[in-house]
């Protein structure tokens, strides 16, 4: 049975269409109060729980929910609220033990010593810094998270751009750097929350994503900061004199001031290795390949947490709850509109698209993901979209599923509130009072996601 | 999750405004007395020996005596012709009243507000109240201000003043009250932690003259000819004891302030109770 074929039939149970409108018109309410986060002033766990408890309540009055025991291996049965297997709890894992691995690393001075050495090389000239912070985004997105790198890379481009004295092209820099996020987020299966879902969901390991991955990101990197440059008129310094004085200014950054024990900068840099290293051979390692890679990042955050053994509830603390709520309410909503075949719906809508032939068909597909993405969260587009595709049976190597990653991805960089990254970038830039409007960041961002989205179409389908 | 102004922070503090050497020549020096010619040139050569910048051959020495100006105007007109690169004087010219420990006299009190170049202040040669180190050696001087912080000049002549086997005491005394005063409100502020803000705000204020310290230590290594031993003095306290105390302590023989800074023109803070109180020792104001 073909993929187009296996989506248009995907429906399962007897749900009339009419609640299949009216879930769909709940989905589509949640995904217009998500766009409307920032104008509304509310949080995206709040929001996505109150649909999550209203889905709930509709569909069990509606009998769809599944109610009763839960069947364990062994044959027992348990009582456990129908909300709980809904969530997937692989994807909370990896998010969770992550997030707490990276900030505790992040204490060692390890990200920002790594950081200050590159400002350092670059001997202040702003062309080689764009090159050496743009690289250095890249990177920390694909090993860290989008966000945590735009942290770390726009806060010292913020701080060593007004040491330098050239606060007027940090406009340029941060932009680059917000969309750079969104390239670096394409690099591996734990570089972003949609990586995570959809990989999870095609079976694609670590590796093979990597090997797929890595040669867009290097030619889409290049491109940027060469766009970038010539946009922004970031060039190189001309007078001898300024390029001294630019040194000395960026030679006064001690890369060793941020870090309290050198032995814990060691351990942090030893353990960021392995974790790669582990993440990267979770697939193929006997037992933690069963346990998953959420498993494998809980267990680094643990073992990074010794270290502050007497103070773990400041790292608790700093976890970000709302996304955490954010995504248990949201595989919920999910759970529950595949329940009332809102899924199968948009299965037939993208079993329409690649019913135009399969080239074309893909490229749709992504550019259409992209748009969606634009405007509002990727996560629910990337979580719904990796179901529809998964309940259909498309196969690992499928190019519909690396269609869905780009699209998801590289939406993002069309508009400041596609990515959690690029609106870490707009924040920034506020906080440094550079006022760039909704329309004014797509109008600058335009060329590049369309360079970013036309580049990833044409090699998705050369590589498919 | 990390915050913006969590990294913004840790690469704030990455800055260390590096200390810069400039070896200090004075090619001019006027020296200002209310005594007669005579007098005025055996304090001359007195002065010729205390520090080894006082000793340049090509080092041209004028002296205003105290014939040759009465009123202010008139000595700053004298001053503003002989255009020096050091201005040497003591307090209370034309005034008896050196013998109190509460002014500087109208001459010297305005010289210093309006002169941009440096102005050693000596005990007044007709005291009893001279410390039996004062003008004989720079043996320890110490350079104090309120900011310790990438003020190059200030080190620079205090290095210039130094002897070859010269200890430089650098301190920088961090206000007790008003830091008090800044933790008591944090105090009354709901979302700060008070313990926190009072360990960390601490460490950081005392940090950055620290590191300011370690730079000239390094740099005076690398750069001059005879380093004279870099002692600093970095610590929380009551700004006019804690020097009294410093002073008295070491054996000061010079002490090195800011008369002015970029904000105020004028002699404020603890510079002027200084200048005042401390008669027993050369003050080099720059």
């Amino acid at each position: 049975m073909d993929t187009t074929e296996t989506l248009a039939n995907a429906a399962q149970h007897a749900v009339s269409s009419g609640v299949t409108a009216l879930f769909a018109f709940l989905l589509v309410a949640m995904i217009i109060t998500l766009a409307l986060e920032e104008k509304i002033h509310a949080k995206k766990s709040l929001i996505v729980s109150l649909y999550a408890a209203v889905a709930l309540i509709l569909a069990g009055t509606l009998h769809l929910l599944p109610f009763g025991p839960l069947e364990l291996p062994n044959g027992h049965e348990i009582e456990e609220p129908v909300y709980i297997p809904a969530i997937d709890w692989g994807v909370i894992a990896i998010i969770l033990g992550s997030s707490i691995f990276v900030d505790v690393t992040s204490r060692s001075g390890l990200f920002s010593w790594i950081a200050i050495k590159l400002t350092k090389a670059s001997k202040g000239e702003p062309l080689l810094l764009l090159w050496y912070y743009g690289i250095m985004t890249v990177v920390f997105s694909a090993l860290l998270n989008n966000v945590t790198a735009m942290i770390i890379v726009g806060s010292l481009t913020a701080v060593s751009l007004e040491k330098l004295r050239q606060k007027d092209k940090l406009l340029g820099f941060l932009l680059i750097e917000g969309l750079l996020t969104n390239i670096g987020g394409l690099l591996t299966l734990i570089s972003s929350v949609p990586n995570i879902i959809v990989g999870n969901a095609a079976g694609i390991s670590f590796v093979s994503f990597v090997i797929k991955a890595s040669p867009y990101v290097l030619v889409a990197t290049i491109a940027t900061l060469v766009l970038g440059g010539i946009l922004f008129s970031i060039r190189r310094i001309d007078s001898p004199a300024d390029r001294a004085l630019a040194a000395e200014q960026v030679a006064s950054f001690d890369e060793n001031d941020g870090i309290a024990s050198p032995g814990f900068f060691r351990f942090g840099a030893v353990m960021l290795g392995l974790f790669i290293l582990t993440i990267a051979f979770t697939s193929v390692l006997p037992v933690l390949k069963d346990l998953g890679m959420g498993f494998v990042a809980l267990s680094f955050a643990g073992i990074m947490l010794i270290r502050y053994k007497s103070e773990v509830q400041q790292f608790y603390k700093a976890i970000d709850w709302d996304l955490i709520f954010f995504f248990m309410a949201l595989f919920v909503v999910i759970y529950v509109m595949e329940l009332a075949l809102v899924l199968d719906w948009i299965g037939q809508g993208i079993s329409w698209l690649i019913g135009e032939g399969r080239a074309t068909g893909t490229g749709l597909l992504l550019a259409v993901s992209a748009a969606a993405s634009s405007v509002t969260d990727n996560i629910p587009l990337a979580a719904m979209l990796a179901k529809i595709l998964a309940a259909s049976g498309t196969p690992t190597e499928s190019s519909l599923w690396w269609a869905v990653i780009f699209g998801a991805n590289l939406g993002g960089n069309l508009t400041p509130i596609g990515s959690a990254s690029t609106l870490v970038a707009v924040t920034i830039m506020h906080k440094h009072n550079l006022n760039l409007s909704f329309g004014g960041f797509v109008v600058k961002a335009f060329p590049f996601a369309i360079m970013h989205i036309v580049l990833a179409i044409a090699y998705v389908l050369l590589t498919s | 999750m990390l915050e913006v102004d969590e990294f913004e922070s840790v690469f704030r503090s990455a800055i260390k405004e590096p200390y810069h050497y400039r070896p200090v020549e004075l090619r001019s020096i006027l020296l200002i007395t209310d005594l007669d010619d005579s007098s005025s040139a055996a304090l001359e050569q007195q002065l010729r020996q205390f520090s080894p910048v006082l000793q340049s051959p090509e080092t041209l020495w004028q002296r205003l005596n105290g014939s040759d100006f009465r009123t202010t105007e008139e000595l700053l007109r004298r001053v503003e012709q002989a255009a020096p690169e050091l201005i040497i004087s003591y307090r209370n010219l034309h005034s008896e009243a050196w013998r109190y420990p509460h002014s500087l006299g109208e001459h010297l009190d305005v010289l210093l507000n309006i002169s941009t170049v440096p102005v050693l202040i000596i005990p007044h040669p007709g005291a009893d109240y001279a410390a039996a180190h004062a003008l004989q050696q720079t043996r320890s001087v110490m350079a104090i201000t309120d900011h310790l912080t990438a003020d190059d000049r200030l080190v620079n002549y205090a290095v210039a003043f130094c002897q070859p086997d010269a200890r430089l005491y650098l301190s920088h005394i961090e206000d007790q009250q008003a830091f008090e005063r800044m933790i008591e409100a944090v105090g009354k502020i709901r979302t700060l932690d008070t313990d926190v803000a009072r360990e960390q705000l601490g460490q950081q204020l005392l940090k950055e003259p620290q590191d300011y310290i370690n730079s000239c230590h390094t740099v005076l290594k690398q750069s001059h000819p005879q380093p004279p031993e870099v002692v600093a003095h970095v610590q929380f306290g009551h700004s006019l004891s804690e020097y009294h105390r410093l002073i008295d302590a070491h054996q000061i023989d010079l002490l090195v302030m800011n008369t002015q800074d970029d904000d105020h023109p004028a002699m404020r803070g603890m510079v002027y109770p200084l200048a005042v109180q401390l008669r027993q020792i050369p003050l080099l104001m720059v």
